[in-house]
């Protein structure tokens, strides 16, 4: 009898005291929370937002020999295989009347049946087709290797880095901001491309969620309770116009196709940057 | 002595056995007759593969699910599915459109190919009648308008749900970087207005419509 008794205050205590516990953890969280507003609670790592403006492409890529070689099979195999066109049988409708007409030495109908023959259709098409000039393909800037310009590599993408300061040196790196507690990352990295200066790009972002990220832990020097690294997430966006106004400094920005990060690059950012980027 | 009580007792058994059947058998012939007089449905005393082991050997109707009647004009109107963080689109329509025929269904082709490998579901995949645009020329000399060419719009629609958000930023990547020359991409959720456009007007069912109202 006794037994159980006690058995029943001692699982009541428990439960008290567990009840206070959580009670206790509660409050101590709700004050936690107070006190850590502006920073995250408990976590040593700063959160930086960066975005990854890609430009796409404006022009295919060229033909590699092979794709050529069968471009030009296939177009044979399909002309030989085709059926003749409007155009095509209208001029072998007048070929066999001027023959007719030769043969005979006079009109049968009068007046010729179309004001145009189709032998002058072709040669006033021929004209405005030597008069098209097709845009150039490698700009000037690709002949100056001009790395600031937009105009270089129509047909790869181009990415944007900037070099900023970090401690002591300058580094190359995708533009980024630090991440402000009640803004999703998403919204840290479209204020990135906001306060870069002096810019009217436009850009759309894809989806919510970030490409990728790279972890780092400051130097020894740097490093104090609150901050042992820094965690930066990678978006995605793709440049629909705009570009910047003016070159303000040279050598603050570049925009670079994938081969020539690795000249600007550090080793481990490029390989977590490069697990991303799509190059096609 | 033993052996004859035994045997007595397995006599007795077996006779136990055989006046059990005899009855059951009477109790079958009997209740039969009347049955099989009126023209049922239950088996004449010819048939006695019910209590062969192998009855009912090469049953699988019951393992077949049962086909629903497919509806002639079945709506897909699915709602975006939203699994807490992460989303899920609904039905999605990817329209592509060019001037050149065999790119553009080429091009759809390809979609659809990508879309079976990144295991994406593909609802349909249609096209949408083809637009003529005859394109007039104003002659140099004069104000008469000279037929310069006839250009062709064909627009094919690759229809997929149940794409997750994070996949679907890189799906959409992919499809635009290899977009071929001259074809124009526009993903869309999939609307009521999207469905009635493939329909053709029918005059006499909106004047009858008209007259009821």
């Amino acid at each position: 009898m006794a037994a159980p008794i006690r058995q029943s205050l001692f699982g009541v205590a428990k439960g008290r005291w567990r009840f206070e516990g959580l009670w206790a953890g509660s409050l101590g969280s709700r004050s936690l929370a107070l006190a850590a507003a502006p920073s995250i609670s408990g976590s040593p790592w700063r959160l930086l937002g960066a975005v990854c403006l890609q430009r796409p492409p404006l022009v295919s890529k060229p033909l590699t020999p092979l794709q050529e070689e069968m471009a030009a099979l296939l177009q044979q195999i399909e002309v030989e295989r085709s059926l003749y066109s409007d155009h095509e049988l209208r001029a072998l409708d007048e070929a066999q009347q001027l023959a007719k007409k030769k043969a005979d030495l006079y009109d049968e109908e009068g007046d010729e049946q179309n004001v145009l023959l189709t032998q002058d259709m072709e040669d006033a098409w021929e004209q405005k087709f030597l008069q098209f000039k097709p845009g150039a393909r490698i700009t000037e800037a690709d002949k100056k290797n001009d790395r600031t310009s937009l105009h270089r590599k129509l047909d790869r993408n181009l990415v944007l880095l900037v070099k900023e300061k970090l401690g002591d040196q300058d580094v190359w790196m995708l533009p980024q901001a630090e991440w402000q507690p009640g803004e999703t990352l998403r919204g840290t990295a479209e204020r990135t491309l906001a306060t870069l200066s002096e810019n009217n790009l436009e850009a759309k972002f894809l989806g919510n969620a970030p490409c990728g990220h790279y972890k780092f832990k400051f130097p020894q020097a740097m490093r104090t309770e609150s901050s042992l690294g820094a965690k930066i997430f990678f978006f995605k966006a793709l440049l629909v116009t705009g570009d910047f106004s003016q070159p303000r400094k040279k050598g603050q920005r570049v925009w670079v196709c994938k081969e020539e990060l690795g000249d600007y690059l550090r080793p481990k950012y490029l390989a977590q940057v490069r697990r991303f980027l799509l190059d096609l | 002595m033993m052996n004859g009580a035994l045997g007595k007792m397995l006599c007795l058994k077996n006779d136990i056995i055989f006046k059990q059947a005899f009855s059951l058998l009477r109790v079958r012939t009997s209740g039969e007759n009347p049955i099989s007089s009126a023209g049922g449905i239950l088996l004449s005393t010819s048939r006695h593969y019910k209590t062969r082991p192998i009855h009912g050997i090469g049953r699988y109707k019951h393992l077949v699910k049962p086909k629903e009647p497919k509806k002639k004009r079945a709506k897909v109107e699915v709602r975006p599915i939203n699994l807490g963080a992460d989303y899920e689109y609904g039905v999605l329509n990817i329209h592509l459109t060019a001037y050149n025929m065999a790119v553009v269904e080429s091009y759809a082709q390809y979609a659809h190919n990508l879309c079976n490998h990144l295991s994406i579901k593909v609802e349909k995949s249609y096209s949408m009648p083809t637009k003529t645009m005859e394109v007039l020329r104003l002659q140099d000399q004069g104000s008469k308008m000279l037929p310069d060419s006839v250009l062709t719009t064909h627009e094919r629609v690759v229809q997929i749900s149940g794409l997750s958000a994070t996949f679907a930023e890189i799906f959409l990547e992919i499809i635009q970087s290899n977009l071929p020359e001259g074809v124009r991409l526009s993903v869309k959720e999939h609307t009521e207005e999207d469905f009635k456009g493939r329909f053709k007007t029918q005059p006499e069912l909106e004047e009858l419509l008209a007259k009821l109202n």
